[in-house]
């Protein structure tokens, strides 16, 4: 066990961990945020990507006790209130999934990249996408929502 | 959410109701769930593919402070009662039926067979139990390919069968095929293999299961395309009644086949539940899903084709060997539904089909979307082949074998009628949307300067449903019910066996009860994934659309008219004068008489009507599938070959399918698009790999590929909507057919990029490493 004191979400987090605990063993079971999904355990999905400190991170690849000091954001942080941000509102209406298991992977490492990249086009979607695994789509449908997100970004 | 404005949600691109939840992080899967007192299993798995068992100590492992209770084999196989496969029972199977535990007892038989499973505080401990069980083994020569296990010579997997033989050979003739080939001018002979890959959900298998001795009650949160199936399979194995287990679901990551009924992990489970009197979960992770959840399609087929000089396909005569792995069950059954839809849309005079099944020292075979789809690939990769020994066009040569559409219409040669069949249309749409001469010219340009691209084409058809059988008592699907019930606060629920894992069934039913009842969209609740409530039921062979679709359609037809009897009475109207509109019931042509349905449902239940009215504004439907029909649909690819490194790219992917009215389309798109790209990969990347000892050798996401964002093009789809058949359901399913077609098409694709170097494709794993062997292996006098 190993104290440390983080943020998830906007909420302060004291605890003690176990060490050998993954970030998103501990999000899901220790905070109870099970929107992170757990696809591989060994870094290839993406599915359980989540923000650290405003890059896109793998947590099944961090233990909890290096997020110490850290500031996380997960699916259930990205709009408050239980509403949906541009991208997922945008995702909604472009009908970009299916079984839903990939979503909060993708969902958090395209809303880093359109952070970092407002103005991408589709390959470069493309690209920043294709460390995430989605088996249902195809993927025109993701990418499509997030084009359209970065369209509705840039015209308000 | 806001009131969508549609004249008809039926046909429209509704919005999905599970996104908002999904689109959150609220999905509610079965590793999100948390039990009091819940304790988490992990599996002792084998290390070798075959292999006596000759002790199992797992008394270390009990002794970790953490660990519950370890279960060996021999006395998981105490806690239950033996039996058959679930699916096989369910199916009817009466083949060759191996005798095995849930837990390996006498021997091993696939590496990652589970011989013992670790019951601990957390799942992390229960694996470190694992690490602590000592199993001896004795080593059993492998049994890794088919040819060896068709050899009586080979060590049988199954000591009461006492060979390898999991299907025993059967040969069906459909046709005068010794006439046929007698008078053919060409006769072909090919050997075409498909190779073994695999459905990998995201989700992986798993489930909770929960024992309330009290009660005696046994709860089992699924992950399952059944939760029925899953109930008896639970039931049967545990030896208990079957109103004493009752199975949950919520949402699901994907399945494509693979989770039905309940694996040997799930059961083995749900007895250590039973054993300890609390609630056990296990959610197997990847490299479990990848070695040992099940694998699919490894087969192989010698062809005969008798073949006109003008290139008429009369005859086939086709011998097929499946590799069902170490535990049959689907794939033992598989080659009845090869053998059928084998002839697909084309007008044979003669089949003959052998078909023989065996098992091997490999993860066993499951269903994977269209689990027959082999016949497509064979079927349409000879077509090529002949063409281009013929010198006719790959389009030309379909177009000239495709069965017209008459009335009566054309048989398959197997049997059934190709009613309302568009194949023709839909090569002809592929024509009009992709310029072949154009292309043609482009291609020569282009190998002008040392780059190959290739164009192909391919067709199919499925039965989802399927047409009527001609004077059949039954439909072509069998059943479906549906319960519906207008509630007091004017919700219409729909309660469905279906259990959407991706298909969007909560939105798809909606539309199509909200039209025919005449409520909101909004008004509408699709309840699933609960064996209290819902009739029974399976989400697989694409039966959704016509069955379920059309269960809904006529339940709420149905509903609404016992609604407007109650609204009679309380109008004082007859009922052939009311309607149902926005919720509302209304004397036709008056809008003031309008009174809401909730209010129908709040003044039924009151009983103010008197014994003589039914006022329980509940019906139980059934649908047979009405006329059915076929799916089915073209598919077309531009590839682009690098013949210094064997990458192929995707350059562009056209689509024309039919699968009838259309519920949503960008709901139907995205089946198509993601079996297309299901089907790339199964090309390109994918591959369930073992080597010669049957060590598995793609148990991690690095060995074995998925495809990814920059592996799948932009898929250009156009529905074609000709025959309606029935008066009222002609939904029709779109599961499977982007499965189906896209490795033949894809194949086909790249053996005509290739054709300079006189390539020819007799396979369908074709990795950057294959086609540069193919290439060096070719010869350019072809």
């Amino acid at each position: 066990m190993v104290d440390i004191a983080l943020t998830v979400n906007g909420a302060a987090w004291e605890g003690s961990p176990e060490a050998r605990k993954t970030l998103a063993d501990f999000l899901r079971d220790d905070l109870n945020l099970t929107g992170t999904h757990l696809g591989c355990e060994h870094g290839v999905c993406g599915a359980c990507t989540v923000i650290v400190d405003g890059r896109a991170v793998r947590s099944c690849l961090m233990l909890a006790v290096q997020a110490a000091g850290s500031d996380i954001t997960t699916i259930e942080g990205l709009a408050p209130d239980g509403g949906l941000g541009t991208l997922q509102q945008a995702m909604w209406d472009a009908h970009s999934f299916q079984c839903g298991f990939c979503t909060p992977g993708m969902v958090m490492q395209a809303v880093a990249f359109l952070s970092d990249h407002p103005d991408a086009d589709e390959q470069q979607v493309r690209e920043a996408l294709s460390g995430n695994i989605c088996r249902c789509t195809g993927y025109q449908s993701i990418i499509d929502g997030v084009l359209l997100a970065a369209e509705r970004n840039r015209e308000r | 959410m806001a009131a969508i404005a549609a004249e008809r949600y039926t046909g429209a691109s509704i919005k999905r109701s599970e996104d908002p939840r999904i689109l959150t992080g609220a999905g509610r899967y079965v590793d999100d769930i948390k039990l009091p007192g819940m304790l988490h299993a992990a599996f002792v798995r084998s290390p070798l593919a075959h292999a006596r068992v000759l002790s199992v100590d797992v008394s270390a492992a009990r002794a970790l402070p953490g660990v519950v209770a370890v279960f060996t084999g021999a006395e998981l196989e105490a806690m239950t009662v033996p039996g058959p496969d679930a699916l096989m029972a369910l199916m009817g199977w009466a083949g060759p039926m191996p005798e095995f535990t849930l837990l390996a007892t006498d021997k091993v038989r696939f590496a990652g067979d589970p011989v013992a499973v670790v019951v601990a505080e957390s799942r992390y401990l229960a694996e470190d139990g694992c690490e602590l069980a000592e199993v001896e083994y004795d080593d059993l020569p492998p049994v890794t390919n088919a040819s060896f296990a068709l050899d009586p010579a080979s060590p049988p997997l199954f000591d009461n069968l006492g060979d390898n033989i999991a299907r025993t050979h059967s040969r069906d003739e459909f046709g005068d095929v010794p006439a046929t080939f007698a008078d053919a001018d060409r006769v072909f002979d090919f050997r075409i293999g498909v190779h073994r890959h695999q459905n990998v959900p995201m989700e992986g298998r798993g489930c909770i299961a929960s024992y309330d001795a009290d009660l005696g009650v046994m709860t089992v949160y699924a992950a399952t395309q059944s939760v029925h199936v899953t109930k008896i399979a639970v039931a049967m194995r545990l030896g208990m009644e079957q109103d004493k287990v009752r199975v949950l679901a919520g949402d699901i990551g994907g399945s494509f086949g693979l989770k039905i009924g309940a694996s040997r992990e799930e059961l083995a489970v749900a007895a250590a539940s039973r054993a300890l009197g609390q609630p056990v979960k296990w959610v197997e992770d990847r490299g479990e899903n990848l070695a040992t959840s099940g694998q699919a399609r490894e087969e192989s087929f010698d062809v005969r084709a008798a073949v006109s000089n003008g290139g008429d396909l009369r005859g086939l005569d086709v011998k097929m060997v499946v590799d069902t792995g170490a535990y049959p069950g689907m794939g033992a059954m598989v080659p009845g539904i090869v053998q059928e839809m084998f002839p697909g849309p084309y007008k044979l005079a003669a089949f003959g089909f052998e078909s023989t099944g065996v098992t091997t020292n490999k993860a066993s075979y499951v269903a994977y979307r269209g689990p027959w789809a082999s016949e497509t690939f064979v079927r349409e990769r000879i077509l090529d082949l002949i063409a281009k020994d013929l010198g006719l066009d790959p389009l030309e040569i379909r177009l000239r074998n495709v069965a017209p559409r008459t009335d009566p219409p054309a048989m398959m040669v197997t049997g059934r009628p190709l009613v309302g069949v568009t194949t023709r249309e839909s090569l002809d749409r592929i024509a009009h949307l992709v310029d072949f001469p154009a292309f043609r010219r482009r291609q020569a340009d282009a190998r002008a300067q040392g780059r190959y691209l290739g164009i192909g084409v391919a067709t199919f058809i499925e039965a989802a449903p399927g047409p009527r059988p001609p004077g059949g008592p039954s439909g072509p699907m069998g059943n479906e019910a549906m319960r519906l019930r207008l509630e007091e606060d004017g919700i219409v629920v729909l309660f469905t066996g279906q259990m959407p894992h991706g298909q969007s069934h909560q939105t798809t039913l909606a539309q199509i009860a909200a039209d025919e009842f005449g409520v909101p969209f909004e008004q509408v609740r699709v309840v699933v994934g609960d064996t209290d409530v819902v009739p029974f039921g399976l989400t697989g062979g694409s039966r959704s659309a016509t069955m379920t679709g059309g269960v809904a359609l006529h339940g709420a037809r149905q509903l609404k008219v016992k609604v407007l009897d109650v609204a009679s009475q309380l109008m004082e109207a007859s009922a052939r004068d009311l309607e149902i509109t926005d919720g509302q019931v209304l004397v036709r042509g008056d809008p003031a008489s309008a009174i809401a349905v909730g209010e129908v449902a709040r003044r039924a239940a009151s009983g103010q009507f008197g014994a003589d009215v039914d006022a329980n504004l509940e019906v139980e439907a059934m649908f047979d599938g009405g006329e059915g029909g076929w799916s089915g649909g073209s598919h077309c690819a531009i590839v682009d070959v690098d013949v210094e490194t064997g990458l192929v790219t995707v350059e562009r992917y056209v689509v024309a399918e039919d699968c009838g009215a259309l519920i949503n389309p960008a709901v139907v798109e995205g089946q198509i698009r993601g079996g297309v790209a299901q089907g790339i990969g199964a090309v390109l990347l994918e591959r369930s790999a073992y080597d010669e000892d049957g060590n598995f050798q793609s148990a991690t996401f690095m060995d074995y590929l998925m495809p990814t964002a920059c592996d799948v093009p932009r898929i250009e789809i156009e529905h074609l909507e000709t025959v309606p058949l029935d008066a009222d359901v002609n939904f029709r399913g779109v599961g499977e057919g982007g499965m189906i077609v896209a490795p033949p098409t894809m194949v086909n694709a790249i053996e005509d990029a290739l054709s300079p170097f006189g390539v020819r494709i007799y396979e369908q794993h074709l990795p950057p490493a294959r086609i540069l062997e193919l290439i060096a292996a070719a010869d350019p006098g072809q």
